[in-house]
């Protein structure tokens, strides 16, 4: 499949690039790696007047470490991340998350702030429009039915980016340069929940992601990034798990100080599991607990069958990915 | 929309004028000839597309030409040099690595650009190296093979 004709800019820097987006009145695409947005092009899902390009603001594309934060250019490719010793030794989740995306002929090419504003996945919508066309469109293609719930007006479409459930366990905030200006926000507080505008940009907010800021975490803190897909080669996670661990010394052993546990991969947004850390907080690690606690994060999460996975499956796998990652991130010996 | 853009394909630099919604995959095959990069699934799952960018392996198809402006683009026509095969070409049919040979551009490109930053794989790394890049007919074994024969 081809692609549909569109304008294509440059712009050199953020301000005209932000000019450039309200220009177009919605009618537009900001393209970054281009590894998601040219499938989704392809497939017809959405056919814009113009892609805004932010390939020529080299401003976008550099890693550093100033006042216990590490920033991160939203341009800054998968490869750059991987080949970062800043991240290698600080932020290794991190490190790992990258690597675990797609393959590695996509590596070099996709970006970090990509990963981050990457569209839901539902297996009614991720087709070619010949595949699609056998029914009636879906409600975030632009009908009014959602062939997974029946409903008229609501999408479920899954989450399944695996670079922001460890940027939000390490507390990390978005830098969103826009045409009021520029903001920052939780990372959490990016996402909406709504399968069919799954964040603030897709929601229409007009704005460009620029950088995300990752606090140095604390030298107590072990944090490691789990997923589960059906081809370990390439595919996007059927579930995957961020856990966050701050550990005490105590003479009965490791305790924790604090945790963030957050799976990607369940629903249209990053869930994090707060009863499961609950469950944690101020408890020694021993294996009756981390079973528990993998319980509990299964049970938080809600499952809906967008995929050919069904929601028990996926229960199933968070218990055993939550309970290796705690496993690994309190350095608990099998 | 059409752009003037500059490349650099097999060491010869080109001046070309594309259409932006062209891929590089596209514009290789049909504006310059070079039908040895294939297309395969053209959604970036198969690695049938692989060239080398800069000397990293990526998916021509995901990668819209207009961002390939200024750089340089290896593909499989480059390897030989004076009708001699590239040993990594000659090493793929000693070890029967080839079939039907749909696979072999993006692998070997692939195979290559791993040994050149790192000349002692070990076979962990080359399957993941491989990773991108989807054979259905040798099983992947006489490809790792090939790929091994360089492996000290
Ligand atoms: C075969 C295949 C396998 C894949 N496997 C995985 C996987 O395992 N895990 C995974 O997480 N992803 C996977 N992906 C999806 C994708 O490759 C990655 O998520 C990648 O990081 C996206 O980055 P990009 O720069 O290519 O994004 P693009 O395709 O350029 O953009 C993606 C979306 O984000 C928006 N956007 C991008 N940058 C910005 C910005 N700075 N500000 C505002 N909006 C922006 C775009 O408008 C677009 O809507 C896969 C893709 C393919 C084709
Ligand atoms: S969840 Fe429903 S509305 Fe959303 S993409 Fe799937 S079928 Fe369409």
């Amino acid at each position: 499949m081809r692609l549909l004709e569109f304008d294509y800019f440059e712009p050199r820097n953020l301000e005209d690039a932000v000019t450039k987006v309200r220009e177009f009145d919605g009618n537009y695409q900001i393209i970054a790696g281009g590894t998601d947005l040219l499938t989704a092009l392809k497939q017809r899902l959405s056919a814009p007047a113009g892609l805004v390009s932010l390939d020529h603001i080299s401003s976008l594309k550099d890693i550093w470490e100033e006042d216990d934060v590490i920033t991160i250019g939203a341009m800054c490719t998968l490869e750059d991340v991987l080949s970062s010793s800043l991240i290698a030794e600080k932020l290794p989740a991190l490190n790992q998350a990258a690597w675990d995306v797609g393959s590695p002929l996509l590596r070099p090419l996709a970006t970090i702030g990509g990963n981050i504003c990457l569209n839901t996945r539902c297996r009614f919508y991720n087709q070619s429009s010949f595949w699609r066309s056998s029914r009636d469109t879906c409600y975030k293609a632009g009908g009014n039915i959602c062939h997974v719930t029946n409903k008229r007006d609501s999408c479920v479409a899954t989450f399944s980016a695996d670079i922001p459930p460890v940027l939000i366990a390490h507390g990390a905030r978005v830098r969103l340069a826009g045409p009021k200006g520029v903001r920052t926000l939780p990372l959490e507080q990016f996402y909406t929940a709504d399968g069919r505008f799954p964040h603030v940009i897709m929601a229409g907010s007009g704005e460009i992601l620029q950088e995300i800021e990752v606090p140095l975490p604390a030298p107590q803190v072990s944090c490691v990034y789990h997923k589960f897909r059906m081809r370990e080669s390439i595919d996007f996670p059927v579930l995957g798990v961020a856990v966050m661990l701050k550990l005490g010394e105590k003479k009965s052993g490791k305790y924790c100080e604090d945790a963030c546990l957050v799976i990607t991969g369940a629903e249209p947004a990053p869930v994090e599991a707060v009863q499961a850390r609950e469950e944690l907080l101020h408890r020694r690690l021993e294996p009756g607990l981390l079973a528990r606690v993998a319980e509990i994060a299964a049970s938080e999460i809600h499952p809906i069958k967008t995929s050919l996975i069904s929601p028990r499956y996926k229960r199933e796998i968070a218990k055993i990915i939550v309970t290796d990652a705690l496993k690994k991130a309190g350095g608990i010996e099998e | 929309m059409e752009k003037t853009i500059r490349l650099t394909v097999n060491g010869e630099e080109k001046t070309l004028k594309i259409g932006v919604q062209q891929t590089l995959l596209e514009v290789l095959r049909e504006d310059l000839g070079l039908t040895g990069t294939k297309k395969g699934c053209n959604q970036g799952e198969c690695g049938a597309c692989t060239v080398l960018l800069d000397g990293k392996p990526v998916s021509s198809c995901l990668l819209l030409a207009v961002k390939a402006d200024g750089k340089t683009v290896l593909t499989i026509e480059g390897l030989a040099q004076a009708g001699e095969l590239h040993p990594m070409q000659q090493a793929f049919n000693e070890k029967g690595a080839i079939q039907c040979g749909f696979c072999s551009p993006g692998m070997i490109l692939v195979a290559k650009s791993l040994l050149e930053r790192n000349p002692n794989p070990s076979t962990q790394e080359i399957k993941e190296a491989i990773a991108g890049n989807i054979c259905r007919c040798t099983g992947y074994l006489q490809i790792i093979e090939a790929i091994r024969s360089f492996v000290s």
